[in-house]
């Protein structure tokens, strides 16, 4: 194979080739110069400034930090110079109806008893007769986040302030602005410029190269395809098919804009339902990130627009941004000598902070399975494997979003009524029955989400079970109203020792302003 | 809700210790809750030659139970297992050990598995299990209970080898104990009634009539409920395993009991070593048809004497539902594995765990049935997929062999074999009962190497993963030498002097 660099050792590196700049593409980047040795890969990545990225404000999930721990990464560091908070959880309001909250949390519900697990002793407490409070306020992390605090979980399993983690929100341009100049530093080959041609093996179909509007031409063995929305090799060069989702997610366009930073810096992002669709509001440091998704069966973009304006709580900088997709994915991610990463690889709406995640799965998943030079290059069944792994995540957070859809009692709008009678993935539809008859929580050994976030939504969502395991009968039940009552006191005394939110970020990670101007090149 | 509309009563019909355990689990877990649990127990047929060799996650069940260690060894002349050795004949290809432990660390998040590839690639000789504490211990005699110490090693687990005889009978005074009416039947008749044609009552002789809101069926192959009454069919799994003609024997005790399980193979089949304190079981797998001599081969694998013989036609399969109606099958009634894993008992623990978890919490259990079979079907077909991995690759010398290989892999085990030999990748799954570590001792134990490693291998210079390498050669051979032997272990435990 003509290469572009040699090692000269006899086995030249295989030439990893990723199109596209924005978090995936740079995830991708970083992670493989992290995990794959220097002499055995060569990693390229080509991007444009002219081409803009989607990020906008980006909420994500607790598994981020294993990534960046990963890199060796400065916790810090990274949150001034990215303008981060923290995230302990997701704030719904209005999606049972209005006037409803919950918090959907990253953290436990109560504890087990007696090997049977909380929520059932809560629920026979509750269809018993006896006193006890919403479940919401058996969480350390609701009741956290409700106060506007914030303190790193103790390491203590004891300790009733280990049972939480968190997230961030950050900038997801400065994120990848950032993982860019690791990853440079460390010998990824950063080229600019537009892909104008891509050059096919004439027998086999794959990728060969792709040439540049400036002419330049970069050649490689294995390409990432983190060109976003549009797909630009799997799906525009090679045609992958795409598998339609917007029977269960019919939301298909979004308008973004930031607005400036309001006071209390909350450490949850919130997301209030809408008539055609729901508003997200993630706090960064210096500004707030807005925006309105939904479907454009029930709106149009200018009622959508005056709908996200009017409900700003300070000034906007800048018009609203609309971008437009689709609930999806490829029908295989991987395909030939070409793998999809992030947007390229299908869509789902930003609705439980999943798209950084799905792209971490992914790398995580292709540190294993790259293919090897010396093993004859690209093996059909590690990308069998691959595209396995894969659609087990994109399934499984799939039913998780529609469950926030179809359980829901916002009569008389139109999407909603719409959403309530669609036909569920059979998937969802057992996990629904075995709530509904015993409050039983689904349990994945792989993928997302846990029990606690499916107790979260399933309860805050209005779905109530008619009965529990019955296991739970064993324990007297005053001995289970005191401990009731004990726990719900545990939270309230740990939630009154800890920091201010927006404290502790000035203590912790303010951003400076130096920071500031070193973002604005994004 | 009201609580006279939930399921109050609960029969549970076999035979020994799938009846006994079964009992005693639903006693202890639903007695207090307002469930009564009765027995309904046929003839025994268990044999003075029946030894069992358990899973490690029978030990969490017993402590569920409130059934001591001390006590099971000791009524059972039971003995510790920290696992399987597999030994071909002319050991070719070399035997291998399928130990419950952890093989190796990982050095910077890299898994030893493919660590050890990458150093064998390099000339080093130690095989596999020469790096899991539990089999090197095992294979020196000592016994290795888990504690702070060993933490550092990774898992290290353990099962037991029990005479069934003591061990169901220990049960039943267990059950009765948690309140469990027993009674004795020689025949039964079942009533059928009521929605979805459920049974509505057993019909027992001397004119007896037992009504329940749910039936268990713990009667084993019979299934006398799920397949009889309520005609489930078994589907047969003979596509991925095939049936076999199995002996079961007793030989004397071992002067130092090992404490471990030992299955030899032969041309004809293989033969499975459980040793105990009192005998040593011996297990003898042979092709139906072929089993005319398997005595002599039985005893010519064993080395010893044989007494106690008994033949069984053992047929592994999947029953269509294990619920159906208002009635349960669990063990050998909802499902039968071959012998070769020792896996019955752990099939019987994982039906009665997920009956427990979903044990019907209205009156109508249309959801939890659905979730049942649907969880159960999936843990036996991962079951079936690495007993068939066993038999479909294996590279032994013989007919039997050669007859298995031509067995057929499901879907799920050919793309974990592809992913393994691939990249030493395994393919994870969920629902299943045996650990990575497990498959990737098997499928080198068969000879099936990978052909690529994680790149990620590359990043450990080969200096430091030679001194790592002989670094925690040194750890594990430290660590055995304190280890007890099993025999004083045994003694000690037990508080008797050593056999």
């Amino acid at each position: 194979m003509s290469g572009l660099s040699g090692s000269g050792t006899g086995s030249a590196p295989l030439r990893i080739v990723i199109l596209g700049g924005g978090t995936a593409g740079w995830m991708c980047a970083a992670a493989f110069r992290r995990q794959l040795p220097a002499p055995d890969y060569d990693i390229t990545l080509v991007e444009s400034e002219e081409i803009g990225t989607v990020g906008v404000g980006e909420a994500t999930l607790p598994s981020i930090k294993v990534f960046n721990d990963m890199l060796g990464i400065d916790e810090a560091d990274f949150m001034r110079r990215t303008r981060a908070t923290f995230k302990l959880g997701i704030e719904f309001r209005g999606w049972d109806r209005d006037g409803e909250r919950y918090v959907h949390p990253f953290g436990a519900f109560g504890e087990p008893w007696g090997g049977v697990e909380f929520q059932h002793h809560w629920l026979r407490a509750r269809l018993a007769g006896r006193a006890c409070a919403p479940l919401q306020e058996y969480s350390l992390s609701v009741a956290a986040a409700l106060s506007n605090v914030f303190e790193p979980p103790a390491r203590d399993p004891k300790s009733i302030r280990s049972t939480y983690s968190y997230a961030y929100h950050f900038d997801a341009g400065l994120y990848a602005a950032y993982l860019r100049s690791w990853a440079v530093e460390r010998g990824v080959r950063r080229v600019e410029g537009l892909v104008s041609e891509i050059r096919r093996h004439p027998e086999r179909g794959d990728v060969m190269e792709l040439t540049l509007r400036s002419g330049a031409r970069v050649s490689g063995d294995f390409f990432v395809d983190c060109s976003g929305f549009r797909a630009v090799l799997l799906g525009r060069t090679l045609g992958v098919p795409w598998q339609d989702w917007t029977h269960w997610l019919p939301c298909d366009r979004a308008l973004a804009v930031a607005c400036r930073r309001a006071d209390p810096l909350v450490p949850y992002t919130r997301l209030t339902a809408r008539s055609a669709g729901w508003v997200w509001r993630i706090p960064l440091q210096h500004r707030t990130g807005n925006g309105y998704v939904f479907s454009s069966r029930f709106i149009d973009d200018d009622q959508a627009a005056s709908s996200l304006l009017g409900g700003l709580e300070a000034a906007p900088i800048g018009e609203p941004r609309l971008l437009r997709f689709a609930a999806g994915r490829r029908e295989r991610a991987w395909s030939g000598n070409c793998v999809a990463v992030g947007l390229a690889s299908g869509f789902l709406e930003p609705l439980e902070s999943t798209s950084i995640y799905l792209i971490q799965a992914a790398v995580t998943d292709l540190i294993h399975l790259m293919p090897d030079r010396r093993a004859g290059g690209i093996d059909p069944r590690l990308a069998a494997e691959f595209n396995r792994l894969n659609d087990w995540q994109y399934e499984r957070i799939r039913d998780f979003l529609v469950l926030h859809y179809t359980a829901n009692r916002r009569f008389g709008e139109p999407l909603w009524d719409a959403v309530r009678a669609m036909a569920l993935p059979e998937s969802l539809h057992q996990k629904l029955e075995m709530f509904r008859s015993r409050g039983a929580l689904p349990h994945y050994e792989y993928g997302l989400f846990s029990r606690d976030s499916w107790l979260a939504v399933l309860a805050g969502q209005g779905v109530m079970p008619e009965g529990y395991d019955r296991s739970a009968d064993g324990l007297p039940l005053d001995a289970i109203e005191q401990r009731l009552a004990e726990f719900h006191a545990r939270i309230r005394g740990a939630v009154a020792g800890m920091a201010l939110h927006g404290e502790y970020v000035d203590r912790h990670c303010a951003a400076s302003e130096a920071g500031s101007l070193a973002g604005a090149v994004v | 809700m009201s609580a006279d509309r939930r399921v109050r009563s609960v029969i549970v019909l076999g035979r020994d210790v799938d009846l006994w355990l079964t009992a005693a689990a639903l006693a202890r877990a639903l007695g207090g809750c307002g469930v009564r649990v009765e027995a309904v127990e046929l003839a025994s047929r268990l044999q003075p030659g029946d030894i069992a060799a358990t899973l490690p996650p029978l030990e969490a069940l017993h402590a569920k139970l409130g059934l001591g260690e001390a006590e099971v060894i000791l009524e059972t002349a039971g003995a510790f297992s920290l696992g399987q050795s597999f030994a071909p004949g002319s050991n070719r290809p070399p035997p291998f050990f399928h130990a419950w432990g952890s093989y190796g660390r990982p050095i910077e998040d890299i898994e030893f598995f493919h660590l050890w590839q990458r150093a064998r690639r390099q000339g080093l000789a130690v095989p596999l299990q020469g790096f899991c504490l539990t089999a090197v211990a095992a294979q020196n005699g000592r016994m290795l209970v888990p504690d702070q110490t060993t933490y550092a090693f990774g898992r290290t687990d353990y099962g037991y080898h029990l005479h069934t005889a003591p061990y169901a009978a220990l049960l039943k005074s267990l059950a009765r104990a948690q309140g469990v009416r027993v009674h004795e039947a020689e025949h039964v008749d079942v009533e059928r009634g009521g929605a979805e044609a459920s049974i509505a009552a057993l019909m027992l002789e001397g004119g007896r009539r037992l009504q329940a809101d749910l039936f268990v069926d713990a009667s084993g192959v019979d299934a006398l409920l799920l397949g009889g009454a309520m005609a489930v069919p078994l589907h047969s799994w003979r596509r991925h395993l095939a049936p076999r003609s199995v002996l079961f024997a007793r030989a004397p005790v071992f002067t130092s009991i090992p404490p471990f399980a030992e299955i030899r193979i032969g041309p004809d089949g293989w033969t499975a070593l459980h040793p105990t304190r009192a005998a040593t079981g011996i297990v003898h797998a042979s092709d139906v048809g072929t089993s005319g001599t398997a005595d002599i081969a039985a005893t010519a694998a064993a080395g010893a004497e044989l007494t106690d013989i008994t033949l069984r036609r053992v047929e592994p399969g999947i029953r269509d539902a294990a619920w159906q109606g208002n009635c349960v099958g669990v063990g050998e009634a909802a499902a039968v594995f071959d012998p070769i894993h020792d896996v019955g008992l752990h099939a019987l623990q994982l039906g009665l765990v997920h009956l427990l978890t979903l044990f019907p919490a209205g009156n109508d259990f249309t959801a939890e049935r659905r979730e049942y079979n649907r969880i159960m079907r999936s843990r036996c077909e991962r079951i079936r997929d690495f007993q068939c991995a066993l038999y479909a690759l294996a590279p032994f010398a013989g007919p039997f062999w050669r007859r298995n290989r031509e067995l057929q892999m499901p879907d799920t085990l050919r793309h974990k074999v592809d992913t393994f030999r691939a990249r030493g990748h395994i393919a994870a799954m969920e629902d299943e009962t045996f650990f990575a570590d497990s498959w990737q001792v098997l499928f080198t134990g068969l000879g099936i190497l990978p052909e690529s490693l994680p790149p990620a291998v590359g990043r450990i210079p080969p200096r430091r993963l030679r001194e790592e390498i002989d670094a925690s050669l040194g750890r594990i051979h430290r660590k055995v030498l304190e280890q007890p032997r099993h025999d004083e272990y045994l003694a000690r435990f037990c508080g008797g002097s050593p056999v």
